[in-house]
């Protein structure tokens, strides 16, 4: 290897996540590793590290993406399960490993800048959009501003609520966008960067006959408490985890990726002794002043809306509403559910804050105390039914967000949704139950 | 090479370079590359201002262009119907009279140009150009700049208040539509949006053909059946 | 002593900026550590950029469709070019300035505007929409930095009665101008920031865009582009330097040193703010740019005018 290869060999690894059914767990752990730095776009990936089992729904997005990778490129699937092996022959020569080994992830890295492993070619067949018109560029078509180019409809105009008449133009972004949740499609028809219409997008988790179920979830350990008997505690510090590496992610959306990742690892050590670490940085983060105005008061969600999903989104909406309080297990506790009035993004996140430190409080106070199987179990974003579905479904989806984003400005709006803590999984399981209830 | 012809050398180099970018900011198709050439040019004339030793005068040019230009690129994406050059429409019009004006004011400049007489006073670069346009300023000039700069004072104050979230006819989140001709009519409020963009079902599973084009997964225009008028 | 001769004069104005970035990354990647607790190897965190930048250029350089290829060079060479003319302007040690002309001010001001001007044309040049949503909200904000970046300059021009840089840095022998003018440097390192889009005021490159103007571009053509970055901070921090921190005046120390020991402390509040401040959104800052920080750099000029009368 030349002297610059060298070099480059010991860099840290840049690797895009690609999310596939049961993958959160493993991209969370990616962010964790040593010497791997998970980057915000394929172009400044070198690996591809695809976790959990692609569906077939995410399979274009994914070779679309695999081939936005520069060369040298490789992708690395951490596998979970048996299946999808089938789709990811689609992509190429993939290293299979499991899931969390960094290992792997190295060696496939330093092969690739020694030459020992080609570069994965492309998956896709590059083909220039057909589209020939009048004039050097291939500009022209029907009328005056008439025409396709390059396969790309222009923008049309649109009105604006100030009576202009300005361009919309129209996006779709997700299932892989880095600020959104995994999974989640947005068609967009952004003026500028504001947002005037939105929709939600098919889920590509959901399931086609055929297809394995759903599963593992991210919230396992509660799909699992309604089966089993489980540790109070074990619970409870499961669900200050899932607060924490939520809040890891909203610091990242904002620019403080190293606080966030600070956070993260408090996250994985966290046992019934972090009591005064997680009280510690609920009261740091709350005091912070720059947090607070960029998220206060964006994205009201309270009401109707709120009290439908329960969850930490009904109580920062003033909503007292937690499965825990009919608990067996939780009884004695000395437990009341924390609440917040105001239902923005900010109350949300102190919300859910100030849950994952009760949280910590109360895997101490309970000690071995086991709690029966079945319902009612709160899980992370609201009461757990039988089956694992939570209560968000794509219907209440696609009845809220375009409403709560409406004519928001980009950055708002990527916080809102970021607010919201959705799994596009669990919402899969939820359309699943209601479909087959009716 | 001596200072003198250095100077020469690059006097030419701005002037042509200026006049070939103001010619170039209207044979461009795009507007945002129009925008940028007519920096240029003024970049050129500013550098030229700045070898006659008016070196305050020069750099500030420069610096106001650089801020206007990126707001008139901005402006004309906005509200120009054809911004990339992409469409059959041509955004150039009145020929006829562009050419006649042009020759006109050549002619005009050409013979101010040859016919007067320029002053030959050589300015020794040691008497400081920056002092010398500030007492100018605030001396025998300076009812003339006060009165400029109160009005465009004025001017910045009006536009701020009319653009302001208290509107004219309302708070500005509302829109700023005026109030209407019928008594009972509703009043001003949002423009109504455009249909919502319904997503074809099986549009995730669609062409991979349409991705091929390099498109990246962020975003990806929706694709439609039919043209766009 | 001006440099007549271009070779030394490019020579020492790039090696400012090259090593100046490297130290900036250096420091970014260090203090990230700090605040993420993982442990600050320090070899890893020193050799960590080299390495980041040699895996670039081993990297392909890959390019969108129908893009405004000239554009999309130029850009990374304007930014990096604007810092480096700013960089030209400020005396580096005693007599050492590569162009300290009686204008220096005036021509910082103007290398800092052209630098808008470079990071709206890469995120318009790529022809893809996160990139031009990156460029247009940064140039959304920028253009409210440039009153009161004009306004702290020429306030801290006031008591050395002259636009030089050198004059400015001479006039600070007996007090610093963060003393005499306290409301300067804060303004002076949020407009700063703001024109380095790092930290708060990322609003071309954050997380919120998946990487905004810079998504495009891979391989050599992103080294330049984060160099070019990296070099706005760098000139930043050297005006800073000289214009409110004395410059290469101190004692004991060579004035180079000197330099370089201000320059570095200024580049360590800016990354730190990075680390330590969210992003802030997009509009509430404008209103906050226009409504606050013009008075404020008004006040500053007004009370460094009387003071100096």
């Amino acid at each position: 290897m030349g002297l610059i290869a060298r070099l480059a060999a010991r860099a840290d690894i840049p690797v895009f996540p690609f999310v596939g059914a049961g993958g959160r767990a493993g991209a969370r752990a990616l962010g964790l590793l040593d010497g791997v730095r998970v980057v915000d776009h394929p172009r400044a990936a070198t690996l591809l590290v695809v976790t959990g089992r692609p569906t077939r729904a995410l399979l274009p997005p994914l070779l679309a993406l695999h081939d936005q990778l520069p060369a040298p490129r490789a992708t690395v699937w951490w596998q979970h399960g048996t299946s999808g092996a089938d789709l990811l022959a689609a992509v190429g020569p993939v290293v299979v490993s499991p899931s969390g080994d960094g290992a792997s992830l190295r060696r496939v890295f330093s092969d690739l800048l020694s030459g020992a492993r080609p570069s994965e070619p492309a998956a896709l067949p590059d083909i220039e959009t057909a589209w020939r018109g009048v004039g050097p560029y291939g500009q022209g078509g029907t009328g005056m501003t008439g025409g396709n180019p390059y396969g790309r409809p222009l923008p049309a105009r649109a009105p604006d609520p100030d009576g202009l008449e300005l361009d919309q133009l129209q996006l779709r972004v997700g299932p892989a966008f880095p600020p959104l949740p995994a999974g989640l499609v947005l068609h967009l028809g952004v003026q500028g960067d504001v947002l005037r219409t939105v929709a939600v997008g098919a889920n590509p988790f959901t399931c086609w006959p055929g297809d394995e179920v759903l599963g593992p979830f991210d919230a396992q350990p509660f799909h699992d408490a309604l089966e089993d008997p489980a540790p109070v505690a074990a619970i409870e510090l499961a669900r200050a985890r899932h607060h924490l590496h939520w809040v890891a992610g909203v610091l990242g959306l904002h620019g403080l990726g190293a606080r966030g990742r600070a956070v993260a690892g408090l996250a994985e050590r966290l046992d019934v002794g972090s009591g005064p670490a997680t009280g510690a940085l609920a009261r740091r983060l709350l005091r912070s002043r720059s947090l607070r105005s960029t998220m206060e008061g964006i994205a009201v969600l309270s009401g109707g809306d709120a009290r439908s999903v329960g969850g930490p989104v009904a109580r920062a909406a003033g909503a007292a509403m937690d499965a825990r309080a009919d608990d067996a297990g939780y009884e004695g506790l000395g437990f009341e559910p924390v609440v917040r009035q105001t239902g923005d993004a900010w109350a949300r996140f102190g919300q859910r804050l100030l849950e994952a430190d009760q949280a910590v409080a109360l895997a101490q106070r309970c000690g071995d105390r086991v709690r029966r199987p079945g319902p009612p179990l709160e899980g992370p974003r609201g009461p757990l039914a039988p089956g694992g579905a939570g209560r968000m479904t794509s219907a209440w989806l696609a009845d809220v967000l375009p409403g709560l984003l409406a004519d928001a400005e980009w950055g708002d709006a990527m916080t809102a949704v970021v607010s919201l803590d959705l799994d596009l999984e669990e919402v899969a399981a939820a359309d699943e139950m209601a479909a087959t209830s009716r | 090479m001596s200072g003198d012809t250095l100077a020469d050398v690059a006097f030419w180099v701005f002037g042509v370079g200026s006049v070939v970018a103001a010619w170039l900011v209207f044979r461009t198709d795009s507007m945002v590359r129009a925008a940028y050439w007519l920096l240029a040019s003024f970049a050129g004339v500013g550098l030229i201002m700045v070898l006659l030793e008016a070196r305050f005068l020069g750099l500030v040019l420069i610096l106001m262009m650089a801020g206007e230009m990126t707001i008139m690129a901005v402006f004309m994406v906005m509200f120009m119907m054809n911004p990339a050059g992409l469409n059959p429409m041509t955004m150039v019009h009145q020929h006829r009279t562009a050419k006649i004006a042009g020759v006109v004011s050549f002619v005009g400049l050409a013979y101010v140009g040859l016919v007067a007489e320029f002053p030959d006073r050589p300015v020794d670069g040691g008497e400081g150009a920056t002092a010398a346009l500030g007492r100018e300023l605030l001396g025998d000039s300076m009812l003339l700049f006060e009165t400029a700069g109160v009005t465009l004072l004025a001017t910045m104050i009006g536009a701020i208040a009319i653009s302001s979230k208290k509107g004219r006819y309302g708070d500005g989140e509302l829109g700023s539509a005026p109030p209407p001709l019928e008594p009972d009519a509703p009043g001003p409020g949002p423009a109504p949006t455009p249909p919502e963009v319904a997503p074809a079902e099986g549009e995730l599973l669609a062409s991979s053909e349409a991705k091929a084009a390099g498109d990246g997964d962020h975003a990806d225009h929706v694709e439609r059946a039919e043209a766009r008028p | 002593m001006s440099w007549s001769s271009p070779l030394p004069a490019v020579g020492l104005v790039g090696f400012v900026l090259v090593v100046g970035s490297y130290a900036v990354a250096v420091v970014d990647r260090a203090l990230g550590r700090v605040a993420a607790g993982t442990g600050a190897g320090v070899v890893r965190t020193v050799a960590g950029p080299a390495r980041d930048g040699a895996l670039l250029v081993l990297t392909r350089r890959s390019t969108t469709q129908r893009p405004d290829v000239e554009a999309w060079v130029l850009a990374p060479a304007i930014v990096a070019a604007m810092a480096g003319v700013a960089v030209a302007a400020v005396p580096l040690a005693e007599g050492v300035a590569v162009a300290d002309v009686d204008d220096g001010i005036v021509l910082i001001g103007a290398a800092f505007a052209l630098v808008m001007v470079g990071v709206y044309l890469h995120g318009w040049s790529a022809n893809s929409p996160m990139p031009l949503l990156g460029g247009y909200r940064f140039v959304a904000l920028a253009l409210s930095y440039e009153m009161p970046l004009a306004l702290v300059l020429i306030a801290a021009a006031l008591p050395a009665e002259s636009l030089s840089v050198g004059a400015i840095v001479a006039s600070q022998h007996d007090l610093w101008n963060v003393v005499r003018q306290p409301l300067g440097l804060p303004l002076f390192l949020i407009v700063g920031t703001g024109l380095a889009w790092w930290g708060p005021l990322n609003m071309a490159d954050g997380r919120d865009l998946a990487g905004g103007t810079a998504v495009e571009a891979s391989g050599p053509a992103r080294l330049a582009w984060e160099v070019a970055r990296r070099s706005v901070v760098v000139a930043v921090a050297v005006v800073a330097a000289a214009v409110f921190l004395g410059g290469w005046q101190g004692p004991l120390l060579p004035g180079w040193l000197w330099m370089a020991v201000k320059t570095l402390v200024v580049i360590i509040v800016i990354t730190g703010a990075g680390h330590r401040v969210a992003r802030v959104r997009l509009e509430h800052f404008v209103v906050v740019a226009w409504a606050l920080l013009i008075p404020l750099s008004l006040v500053d000029v007004f009370v460094s005018g009387a003071l100096a009368l």
